[in-house]
C-alpha cells in the first residue's frame, strides 16, 4: 500500500540528491527493476527520517536557543509597513531553505562573520559581529531545520554560475546593485547597506536570487530598501544578473 | 452578539478616524528608509553606501541653488525612473515599481525641506 507513494517520490528525490543533470537521472530511474526501486526507497524513507528527526531537534533548539526572539520561521511575509521592518531585529528565516546554500549555512552557525557591514536596520552603526554561535553537533541540527524551511517560489536548478559580459555589466553598469552592495571587486568594492555579496556564491542559493528578483517585493521582502527589479529588467537580464552573482566567492 | 456588534461599530468607526492619517505617506520615514542609504539621512550626499571609488555624488540636497534649478516633475521624475531618465547615472536608482504615486509626492515634499527652495517654477 505504501509503495506506490514511494515510487512517486522517487525521481524528485534522485533529482535533488543526485547529480544535477535531470535527462540522466530520469534514465537512471527508469532503469531500476521494481525490486531494486523499493529498495532505495526503503534506505531513502530512512535517510529522510533521520534528516526529519533532525530537523525536529533544530526546530526545538530553535526555541531553546531564543533564536525566536529576532527571527520569525512560518511565512508567508508579515512585514506591511516600514515600522514593521524596522521593528524586525533580524532577518526573516521562513525560507532559509531556499536561500542559503546547505554547507554554507552549517559552518556560519558555528563561525557567524558579518553578512552586513552595518547594524541590521541600521545606517549608521557598524555591525557588532556578535551574533550567538552554536556548537558544531547544534550546527548540524539547525542546519538541518533551517534547509527544511522552503518556498514553493523558487524553481530548482535553472541558475548555473556564469561570469558573463552581461551579467557584468548589468551589476556594475548599467543597474546601481553595486552601489549598495559590497562584491568582488577592483577599486570599488561596492556600497555597505545591502547584504555583502562577496561571497554569495558559496552562501545564497542561486535559483532563489533569481526567483527574489523576479519577485520583486511579493513574496520574501514586501518592505525593503532594495528597489524593485521587475518589470523593469526582462527576465533574460534577471537570469544573467543571477549567474553573475552566482560566481562571486571569497 | 449585541456587544460584538457594538463592538465591531466601535472599532470601524475608530479604524475610519485613525485610518487616513495613519496610512498618509510620510515623507521623512520615506526619505530615512529608502533614500538616506545614499544620499545621507540629512540628505547632504553621504549615506554607507558611498564608499570610496563610488563613480558619481549623490546629489546633495541642502544645496539650495542646485535644488532650485529642479522642478518638483523633474524630481518626480527621477525618482520614479532612475539616472539615465535625466541623463544621470544609473546609480541613482528606479522607485517606480517600488513605491506609490502618493509616496513619491510625499518625498518631493521632503526634499523641499531639505533644500529650503521650491524650485523651477
Ligand atoms: C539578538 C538577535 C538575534 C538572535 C538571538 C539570533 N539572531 Fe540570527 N541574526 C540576527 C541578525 C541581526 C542577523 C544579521 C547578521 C549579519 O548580517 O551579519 C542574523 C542573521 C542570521 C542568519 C542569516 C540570515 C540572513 O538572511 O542573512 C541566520 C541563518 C541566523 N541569523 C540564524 C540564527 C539562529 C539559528 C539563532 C539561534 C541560535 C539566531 N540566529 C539568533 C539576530 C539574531
Ligand atoms: C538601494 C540599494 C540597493 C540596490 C540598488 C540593490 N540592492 Fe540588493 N539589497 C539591498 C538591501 C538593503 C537588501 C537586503 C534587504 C532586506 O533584507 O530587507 C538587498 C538584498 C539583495 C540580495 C539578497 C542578499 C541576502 O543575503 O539577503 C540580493 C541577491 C540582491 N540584493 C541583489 C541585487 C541586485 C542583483 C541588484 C541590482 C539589480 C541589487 N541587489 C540592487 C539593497 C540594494
Ligand atoms: C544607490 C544610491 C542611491 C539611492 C538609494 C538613491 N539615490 Fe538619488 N541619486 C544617487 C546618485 C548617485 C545621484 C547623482 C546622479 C548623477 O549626478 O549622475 C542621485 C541623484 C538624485 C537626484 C537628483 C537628480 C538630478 O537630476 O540631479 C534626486 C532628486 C534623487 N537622487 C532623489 C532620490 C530619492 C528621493 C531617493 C529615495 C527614494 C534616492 N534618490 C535614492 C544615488 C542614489
Amino acid at each position: 500500500m505504501v509503495i506506490p507513494k514511494i515510487k512517486l517520490a522517487m525521481p524528485e528525490k534522485i533529482y535533488r540528491f543526485g547529480s544535477s543533470d535531470e535527462e540522466s537521472a530520469k534514465e537512471r530511474y527508469m532503469k531500476h527493476t521494481t525490486l531494486s526501486a523499493t529498495l532505495l526507497a526503503i534506505l531513502i524513507m530512512a535517510a529522510s527520517g533521520a534528516v526529519r528527526a533532525d530537523a525536529a531537534a533544530g526546530g526545538k533548539l530553535f526555541q531553546a536557543k531564543k533564536c525566536q526572539e529576532c527571527h520569525y520561521t512560518s511565512g508567508p511575509a508579515k512585514e506591511k509597513t516600514i515600522a514593521d521592518q524596522l521593528a524586525k531585529k533580524g532577518p526573516e528565516l521562513w525560507y532559509a531553505g531556499s536561500k542559503f546554500q546547505k554547507e554554507w549555512l552549517g559552518k556560519w552557525l558555528q563561525d557567524p562573520k558579518p553578512i552586513r557591514s552595518l547594524k541590521y536596520n541600521s545606517l549608521t552603526e557598524k555591525n557588532a559581529g556578535n551574533h550567538p554561535k552554536l556548537a558544531a553537533p547544534d550546527a548540524v541540527a539547525m542546519t538541518d531545520f533551517l534547509m527544511s524551511l522552503t518556498s514553493k517560489e523558487v524553481k530548482e536548478g535553472v541558475i548555473k554560475p556564469n561570469a558573463s559580459p552581461k551579467g557584468r555589466l548589468i551589476f556594475t553598469k548599467n543597474m546601481p546593485c553595486s552601489g549598495c552592495h559590497q562584491f568582488p571587486g577592483k577599486g570599488f568594492l561596492g556600497g555597505t547597506n545591502g547584504p555583502s555579496l562577496v561571497n554569495a556564491g558559496e552562501r545564497l542559493n542561486p535559483d532563489w536570487v533569481f526567483a527574489y528578483l523576479k519577485d520583486g517585493s511579493k513574496t520574501f521582502k514586501p518592505v525593503r530598501q532594495m528597489p524593485v527589479f521587475a518589470g523593469l529588467m526582462n527576465e533574460q537580464d534577471m537570469q544573467a544578473v543571477a549567474e553573475f552573482i552566482a560566481t562571486f566567492k571569497k | 452578539m449585541h456587544r460584538f456588534v457594538n463592538h465591531a461599530v466601535l472599532l470601524f468607526a475608530a479604524g475610519m478616524l485613525l485610518g487616513p492619517s495613519a496610512r498618509a505617506a510620510d515623507g521623512e520615514q520615506l526619505f530615512k528608509f529608502y533614500c538616506a542609504q545614499c544620499h545621507g539621512l540629512q540628505g547632504k550626499g553621504d549615506g554607507p553606501n558611498i564608499t570610496e571609488g563610488f563613480p558619481v555624488e549623490p546629489r546633495n540636497f541642502t544645496k539650495t541653488d542646485e535644488m532650485n534649478k529642479l522642478s518638483d516633475a523633474d524630481i518626480r521624475n527621477v525618482i520614479q525612473d532612475g539616472g539615465p531618465s535625466a541623463s544621470k547615472s544609473p546609480m541613482m536608482p528606479p522607485w517606480g515599481k517600488s513605491l506609490a504615486k502618493d509616496d513619491v509626492d510625499a518625498l518631493v515634499k521632503h526634499l523641499r525641506v531639505l533644500c529650503k527652495c521650491k524650485g523651477k517654477q
